[in-house]
């Protein structure tokens, strides 16, 4: 496999949107890369850990965003190059220091990766980080593929470093996970810090006058970005054809209308955002210059459609403006060519006609496909903790419909799915501990419990627990503890003493934390020893004050990863009745039923054992592999 | 000028759909073609329904298609294939591997599917090859290069991408150790003919 963040400048490669902003910080010479976990943006990070063995570039996984943005921030007022990465949700972890850099203001150029869902594939809302522009009063930039994608990382740190901001580099789904042809740039060495200058003032926000002044700082910088952005971007704003028909676009929904308006032969002004704060007012004024009706097509929020009309109004232009507000393009869900073409055809061209959405399948709807969302993987530990609290709730003598069960985020949430449907809500990084109290404190009368991963619990579930010990409420708290960012694709925890990068570090340990926190009750057990994980479970849920389980044992599927499989299961067949014990128990998705019998499908079971353990006729055993 | 191919690979996560769509698109840009590819990533998609989309051409914006636009709908299983048979055109052609892996929602109901009824199904509405992937990809003793078996019959029914470089694709992108089975997997696709 080529070596994406060595290769020379001039090759030509296809590279995922991520790949390619990871090649973009070497080509900046970016040397502090830090950021959280979080889909669709981990490919950054886990491009340079991948390729950039022997590098002298810090790269890490923090342990949350807002700790991930401040050590990029503190490596950039000391002069460094550095860059941070989350997705959509990080940047509301993150958005207290944030806001405040802008008042600082950075010297090396600092560059800040959010990468919005539009659909959502996998973030818990369509939450639209274009709007931190104007929230947070810093430059928000917009590719529309790989290589712009690469491109414009590189032009961030330039325009960051002339404008003294950190920059905000805003990508959808559809450009981090997109392929595309990249061509390579140069590359700089990296720059690193040279001299941190003390100025108190710009630094330090606790002086109201001094905070008066850098709003006033910030403003004028803001004011002189659309200047600096044309000079040093080398992916410009542009307008593409001359017409009165008029269409504002930016971002992965300029995709769909290049295409639209080529495939329609449409004699279509194209408007192409690269800037979208501040507003680039002056290219915008003149690019709108004439038009007559503006289609605008864009993701999520109908942002560039209220710029629009406040510029429009400005100019008491009397201009026909279509987009999300007018009903041609939706509010919720992605856009794709279909939408986008019908929106052309229906607004600028004014034709009646759409395009049919409907597949011609309407015709063929006898056969009917059982959904299939993602499951727990074969032999996930955090099926067996569930079955185990289940029970552990039922033997402490409470039905299931009465302990509510606060999920968190991570694969542990794919408990949610029948047959297990174990949580009750999963919210935001590290509430189900502090939701839980409050359902309690409420005077909820019956016990609540509160399951959150390892990496989860340190990202966000210290604080909420230290908030549960303080005021002393009834709480279980479960630490599914699987010794990795599981979902995101296997990164990291602060558990581990040896990085990604190969940088040796010490292991914080849950244990200790929890211990130092002061809880009333601490218990370790394995989940795949479901018998005590159960009587653990019915015992602490029947004690007063804060009782924490930490469930541990290693994420199934980077077990078989490391060290192999040693054993599997199979169905005897002439014992198996076709019960559906072992399915109605486990969910695993190894197993199926075929008619009369229950299969486990052989390269998929990871040996856990346990539908063996719940089947009444001892119909399923081991074979064990060489 | 070429004209842009669009290509859906229907998989259950984990089977080397993901795989399928890179080997595609750095084949494709080793041709001085253009390329997109649509994708979901991330450990939460293993064992779930996915799609991929890719799509070459001269010039190619989108990563994704919309329904009825499929040149190629390649199938790693029935059941998802079945799924995604509406982003295909119907004069578009069904490359279909006959592993069937019945979701948990179906056996929690009891629900089972008849392979030859799905077959006939997915047959009913496109040009369609059964391929025995799971089998040929076993015999060359990489039960997980199905998709290298899938890739081959691909190779032999499309005319825009080089022997040369799919075939240097595919040493770019599968790893060392599977590569020479792989590589063994994907011939048995090329020279595969259905039976009827």
């Amino acid at each position: 496999m080529v070596n994406v963040l060595k290769a020379p400048a001039g090759v030509k490669l296809a590279l995922m949107g991520n790949e390619a902003i990871a090649r973009g910080l070497v080509e900046a010479g970016a040397s502090v890369v830090a950021g959280y976990p979080g889909t669709p943006s981990s490919e950054v990070i886990m491009t340079l850990h991948e390729f950039g063995a022997g590098s002298e570039v810090y790269v890490e996984w923090a342990v949350n965003e807002r700790v991930a943005f401040e050590v990029a921030y503190g490596a950039s007022i000391g002069g460094a190059r550095a860059a941070v990465t989350m997705k959509a949700p990080g940047a509301s972890v993150a958005l207290d220091p944030i806001v405040s850099s802008a008042y600082g203001g950075v010297e090396g150029g600092l560059m800040v990766l959010v990468a919005d869902d539009p659909g959502p594939h996998t973030t818990q809302t369509e939450q639209d980080n274009r709007w931190l522009g104007f929230l947070a009063k810093l430059p928000v930039v917009s590719p529309s593929s790989p290589q712009e994608a690469k491109d414009l990382t590189v032009s961030s740190f330039d325009l960051s470093e002339r404008i003294k901001l950190p920059v905000i580099l805003r990508t959808t789904t559809r450009v981090n996970h997109s392929i595309g042809e990249v061509r390579l740039g140069p590359i700089r060495p990296p720059k690193k810090a040279s001299l941190f200058k003390k100025d108190i003032p710009r630094f330090v926000r606790a002086g109201m006058l001094w905070n008066l002044e850098r709003h006033k700082w910030l403003n004028k910088q803001l004011a002189a970005v659309e200047e600096v952005f044309d000079r040093v971007s080398t992916v410009p704003n542009t307008v593409e054809g001359s017409s009165e028909l008029c269409i504002v676009t930016e971002g992965s929904a300029y995709n769909y209308v290049a295409e639209a308006v080529s495939e329609l032969g449409a004699d279509v002004k194209v408007v192409k955002l690269t800037l979208l704060y501040p507003i680039p007012k002056k290219f915008l004024l003149k690019a709108l210059d004439g038009c007559y009706k503006v289609l605008v097509v864009e993701e999520l929020d109908p942002y560039l459609e209220l710029v629009v009309k406040s510029l429009l109004a400005e100019l008491d232009a009397r201009v026909t403006v279509y987009g999300k507000s007018t009903g041609h393009l939706p509010l919720e869900g992605e856009l794709n060519r279909k939408s986008v073409h019908n929106a052309v055809l229906t607004t600028l061209l004014a034709s009646k006609v759409a395009v049919s959405t409907q597949s011609h399948s309407v015709a063929h709807q006898d056969v009917r496909i059982a959904p299939r969302p993602p499951p727990m993987c074969p032999g996930c530990p955090h099926r067996n903790m569930y079955i185990a609290l289940l029970m552990g709730i039922a033997r402490a003598g409470y039905r299931s419909d009465e302990v509510p069960v606060f999920g968190d985020i991570g694969c542990y949430a794919l408990g949610v799915q029948p047959p297990l449907e174990a949580i009750w809500t999963e919210h935001s990084m590290g509430a189900s501990i502090s939701m839980a109290m409050g359902l309690k404190v409420a005077g909820y009368d019956k016990p609540v419990v509160a399951v959150i991963g390892d990496s989860t619990f340190y990202h966000a579930g210290v604080q909420s627990l230290v908030e549960a010990v303080h005021k002393q409420v009834d709480v279980l708290v479960v630490i599914a503890d699987n010794s990795v960012v599981a979902m995101t694709g296997h990164q990291s925890t602060p558990a581990w003493s040896e990085l990604e990068s190969g940088r040796r570090s010490r292991p914080v340990s849950i244990e200790s934390i929890i211990r130092a926190i002061g809880v009333d009750y601490v218990e370790v057990v394995d989940p795949y020893d479901i018998d005590s994980s159960i009587a653990t479970f019915e015992t602490l849920l029947k004690k007063p004050g804060v009782k924490v389980v930490i469930s541990r044992h290693p994420c199934a599927l980077m077990e078989a990863r490391l060290r192999g499989v040693y054993r599997r299961y199979r169905v005897v067949s002439d014992r198996c009745v076709g019960c559906l014990a072992c399915i109605r128990v486990t969910g695993c998705p190894a197993m199926f039923f075929d008619g009369s019998k229950v299969k486990i499908v052989e390269e998929d079971c990871l040996g856990c054992g346990l539908c063996a353990r719940f089947c009444p006729y001892k119909a399923i055993e081991v074979v064990k592999l060489g | 000028m070429v004209k842009t191919v669009n290509i859906a690979i229907a998989s259950v996560g984990g089977q080397g759909g993901l795989t399928l769509s890179r080997v595609l698109a750095v084949a494709a840009v080793l041709d001085g073609l253009s390329v997109r590819t649509g994708e979901t990533l991330g450990m939460a998609q293993r064992y779930g329904s996915v799609v991929s989309y890719v799509r070459i051409g001269a010039r190619v914006f989108s990563p994704t298609f919309s329904e009825s636009e499929g040149d190629y709908l390649l199938g790693l299983e029935l059941l998802e294939t079945t799924r995604a048979l509406r982003l295909l055109k119907p004069s578009g052609l069904v490359i279909v591997s006959d592993t069937i892996r019945p979701p948990i929602s179906a056996s929690l109901n009891r629900e089972v599917y008849d392979k030859n009824k799905l077959v006939d199904y997915i047959r009913s509405y496109a040009k369609t090859l059964v391929v025995p992937a799971q089998k040929l990809a076993t015999e060359v003793g990489n039960p997980r290069a199905a998709n290298m078996v899938l890739l081959g019959v691909f190779h032999r029914h499309q005319d825009l991408i080089t022997d040369t470089s799919m075939r240097k694709a595919i040493s770019e992108v599968i790893p060392p150790k599977w590569l020479e089975s792989s590589l063994r997997a994907f011939e048995l696709g090329l020279s595969f003919i259905e039976e009827r």
